[in-house]
């Protein structure tokens, strides 16, 4: 891994087009501005693992038979 | 065309069927001809890689579920379903929601960057 260190409002370039800045720094949370086209996924990593890991166990899963009788979807109403 | 499924045996469709997903879904990002699935008798539909037809994305249609979820003109939203024995252990995943426009027969994945919207919903209840 490449470290580097910068002080905010500096920035460091990825390639021809990724450019990340430090926007602001506070006690133990570093807020970071990305820039990059707009075909670039960015995630923060937690949700792509959380993300990726539900689907992979749902392509574990078969075919099951649910009761429909006995069940009804859990709807969400938009809380006004 | 014919595709081997472990669910469905031998399913035989026409090559228009076939949804393409440019840029794959999230953990699969080399498969990008799907063929969606349904029965007559369930509320699920099965979106089945052509090429590894033994991956198959179990889904809901969101809009069943929730009003005013993150629309995409033509397209419909759908949840990738975790199935389970135990039906109050089955999720479905509104943070990564797939879109399937079925005249185009063209789909994407959305990351919905929201707490609003978790990655492992309670897709039932007890009635």
């Amino acid at each position: 891994m490449l470290v580097l260190t910068r002080k905010q409002g500096e920035k460091i370039r990825i390639g021809n087009d990724i450019v990340i800045t430090v926007v602001g720094i506070n006690d133990n949370q570093v807020k970071i501005g990305i820039e990059a086209p707009s075909d670039v996924k960015i995630l923060r990593e937690e949700i792509y693992s959380k993300v990726k890991e539900h689907t992979v166990q749902a392509t574990k899963m078969s075919k099951i038979h649910l009761d429909l009788d006995k069940l009804k979807l859990n709807k969400i109403n938009k809380e006004k | 065309m014919k595709l081997k499924t472990d669910q469905f045996g031998e399913v035989e469709f026409q090559e228009e069927k076939i949804i393409s997903f440019e840029n794959g879904i999230l953990g699969f990002e080399e498969l990008k001809r799907f063929l969606l699935i349904s029965e007559d008798e369930g509320i699920f539909y099965w979106l089945t890689s052509v090429d590894q037809p033994e991956i198959v994305f179990p889904l809901f249609p969101i809009n069943l579920l929730m009003e005013n979820y993150k629309q995409n003109e033509g397209y419909e939203p759908f949840g990738i379903v975790k199935l389970d024995k135990d039906p109050a252990n089955i999720t479905i995943n509104l943070k990564a929601p797939i879109y399937i426009n079925h005249e185009d027969k063209n789909g994407f994945q959305k990351i919905i960057d929201s707490e609003a919207y978790p990655v492992d919903y309670q897709l039932f209840v007890k009635n």
